[in-house]
């Protein structure tokens, strides 16, 4: 084997995101909206990757296809080394709660469950014990910084703190990628700046991936890579500051377009 | 799994509390109708269940305790030769008239033991002894009947058939099916107060060798006497109580009256779990966008549903005992054996798993998709 060949395979095995072709559209005959068209991607082990555009642009529904949870019509997606399309969507589903992290635009927490028990949602899905769950869960709420907000509940939580509760449960079962939509979309600007530089944080020391759909032009400076999507095509990709992309307009909920 | 379920089931109390209502009403109607039901049929077979002997023997088509048909007595001796049979005896039971003090009269159901062996005497004597029958002209009443026999009292004569009866001793909870009072004596007399001919008699109750099998003693029986029915107590008193609930329908008015409770209680408790899953499709979305497995879901659900039925059933029961302490009496006894109870359980658990079964089919529906998208 050459040391060509040798360089070659191990980008390869660094691949952890691998889409070619996909291709989807929403509804059927004269009311179907294709959403994307020919999406090609690459993310690598320990990358931070932005999947950024317009709202309608389709970023959400590739994040989704990435994260199993939808189908494409056409085209390969290739995560972790398996192939989605392959996978039962019970085995979509192991792949999710294993080896995948979901931050949510709303957060989404359980209103019925403490700070300590929404972060150890996954944990207790994956059968953990629950005195180890609730260790690790600990742990997490450490490294997000609000260990003091173990008991309560949600409702009592800030925006920026219900995020760090979200990424301290999106980041519980230790999976290689991390997947956030709009992460910053529901805080301040300031709130916003300081949730990616704790998500960036926690990701890079360990290698993970991770994947953020968003609006903010202010937190691109996070990135790796940012693809720029617009109407279901990747316009542009490549660092933040060399993708071209239309001049951010601020808001006092954040960056829209 | 099971943490997780709790938790959230507590979550929301107000649901909690309207699910839970429904299952105590079901469990409370269920036991306190069928206690009543219980309590009022096991009045048919009341002589049989008390009579302490092993088998009752009488005409080929006795069907009802209360309404025997009359049998030769001079098949007691067939009877006695069997061995298996340690003692059978004469038991009668025949209606007669007492006489009032106001001059009217009341029907009764004369029931005459032999003052051998009292196999089928009376029980539960709060005034006297069961023994005391055996004193001359004694009979012994129930106390419950006093206001029908116009304020019969302890030590007070009066007239049954136009013959001397003297109230020796009163029980407590002896009421029959029927509406007529029991009044306790022994064989003989029985016979004078509803002039039965000296060669009749309503039944033969036997008690068997300590080792003996009953259903063998009553094929023996049978065969010895071809005209004659011989059953175990058991097996008889459940004859009893058939002819009523078959004759009169009775069954089905108290059955339909529980199911249409039931059913109540029931739509209470499922349309709360809808309510309570359709307040938190988009909790139930999260969980499958973390990566929840189906069977995790309705794991979820069953363990939700289980738990109401469990704290529901408990309470229920406890409100069902205090209706009973606080209710059940001598005339209106109400009965709530362990197996109504752990029946009643059983039923409202199963259709609390099957009510869990709409809110599932909704969830099923929910596309994890909706987080991201939300």
């Amino acid at each position: 084997m050459t040391a060509n060949h040798a360089s070659t395979n191990r980008a390869e095995m660094d691949v952890t995101i691998r889409a070619e072709g996909l291709h989807k559209t929403y509804g059927r005959g004269s009311a179907a909206t294709p959403v994307l068209r020919g999406i090609d991607l690459q993310v690598r082990r320990g990358q931070c990757v932005y999947l950024a555009g317009p709202s309608g642009s389709g970023k959400t529904t590739l994040l989704s296809i990435i994260g199993g949870i939808l189908s494409a019509d056409r085209g390969e997606v290739c995560v972790l080394g398996e192939d989605l399309a392959t996978l039962a969507p019970k085995q979509r589903a192991r792949l999710r709660l294993n080896r995948l992290g979901f931050v949510f635009q709303r957060f989404h927490l359980i209103r019925g469950l403490t700070v300590l028990g929404n972060v150890r949602v996954p944990l207790t899905l994956q059968g953990v014990p629950e005195s180890q769950a609730r260790r690790r869960a600990m742990e997490l709420l450490e490294a997000v910084g609000i260990p003091e907000k173990a008991s309560a509940r949600p409702e009592q939580l800030s925006g920026g703190q219900c995020q760090r509760v979200a990424f301290a449960r999106a980041l519980v079962s230790n999976p290689d990628i991390i997947l956030a939509d709009e992460p910053t979309a529901s805080l301040d600007a300031a709130n916003g700046q300081e949730v990616m530089r704790l998500l960036r944080g926690l990701t890079a020391e360990q290698g993970r991936t991770v994947v953020v759909v968003t609006h903010d032009q202010r937190i691109f400076h996070f990135a790796d890579i940012v693809y720029w999507l617009e109407n279901g095509e990747v316009v542009s990709s490549g660092k933040p500051d060399a993708v071209p992309h239309p001049a951010p307009v601020a808001t006092d909920r954040g960056i829209s377009q | 799994m099971w943490s997780l379920a709790l938790t959230t089931l507590l979550h929301d109390r107000g649901k909690l509390v309207t699910a839970l209502v429904g299952v105590v009403f079901s469990i409370v109607l269920v036991n306190t109708q069928g206690g009543l039901f219980l309590g009022f049929v096991m009045r048919a077979s009341l002589l049989v269940d008390h009579s302490r002997a092993d088998i009752w023997v009488g005409h080929k088509h006795m069907h009802n305790v209360d309404f025997p048909s009359d049998i030769p007595r001079r098949w007691l001796s067939r009877i006695r030769g069997l061995p298996e049979v340690r003692r059978a005896d004469p038991y009668l039971v025949g209606w007669a008239d007492m006489a009032l003090p106001s001059g009217g009269y009341e029907s009764v159901v004369v029931v005459g033991v032999d003052p051998g062996s009292l196999l089928g005497n009376v029980w539960n004597v709060q005034d006297g002894t069961p023994e005391a029958i055996l004193q001359n002209d004694a009979i012994i009443i129930d106390r419950c009947e006093v206001e029908k026999l116009e304020g019969i009292r302890l030590g007070e004569v009066r007239e049954i058939g136009g013959r001397r009866a003297r109230v020796v001793g009163m029980s407590e909870g002896i009421i029959g099916f029927l509406v007529a009072p029991y009044v306790f004596t022994t064989y003989d007399r029985a016979a004078a107060y509803t002039r039965k001919p000296a060669d009749r008699c309503s039944y033969f109750l036997v008690k068997l060798e300590p080792d003996a099998d009953p259903r063998q003693a009553c094929a023996a029986i049978r065969h010895r006497l071809p005209d004659a029915e011989a059953m175990p107590t058991a097996e008889y008193a459940r004859t009893s109580l058939d002819f009523w609930m078959t004759r009169t329908g009775l069954g089905i008015s108290f059955g339909a009256a529980t199911l249409l409770g039931l059913l109540v209680g029931m739509v209470m408790v499922s349309q709360t779990l809808y309510a309570m899953v359709l307040d938190r499709l988009g909790e139930f979305g999260t969980f499958k966008a973390i990566g929840a497995q189906e069977s995790q879901i309705v794991t979820i659900l069953l363990v939700q549903a289980t738990t109401m039925t469990l704290f529901g059933t408990a309470i229920g029961l406890g409100v069902v005992s205090a209706i009973q302490y606080a209710f059940s009496t001598p005339r209106a006894p109400i009965i709530i054996p362990w197996w109504l109870s752990a029946g009643s359980f059983v039923l409202v658990l199963a259709i609390c798993l099957a009510s869990a079964y709409l809110p599932y089919m909704r969830i099923r529906k929910v596309d994890p998709l909706t987080v991201l998208q939300s």
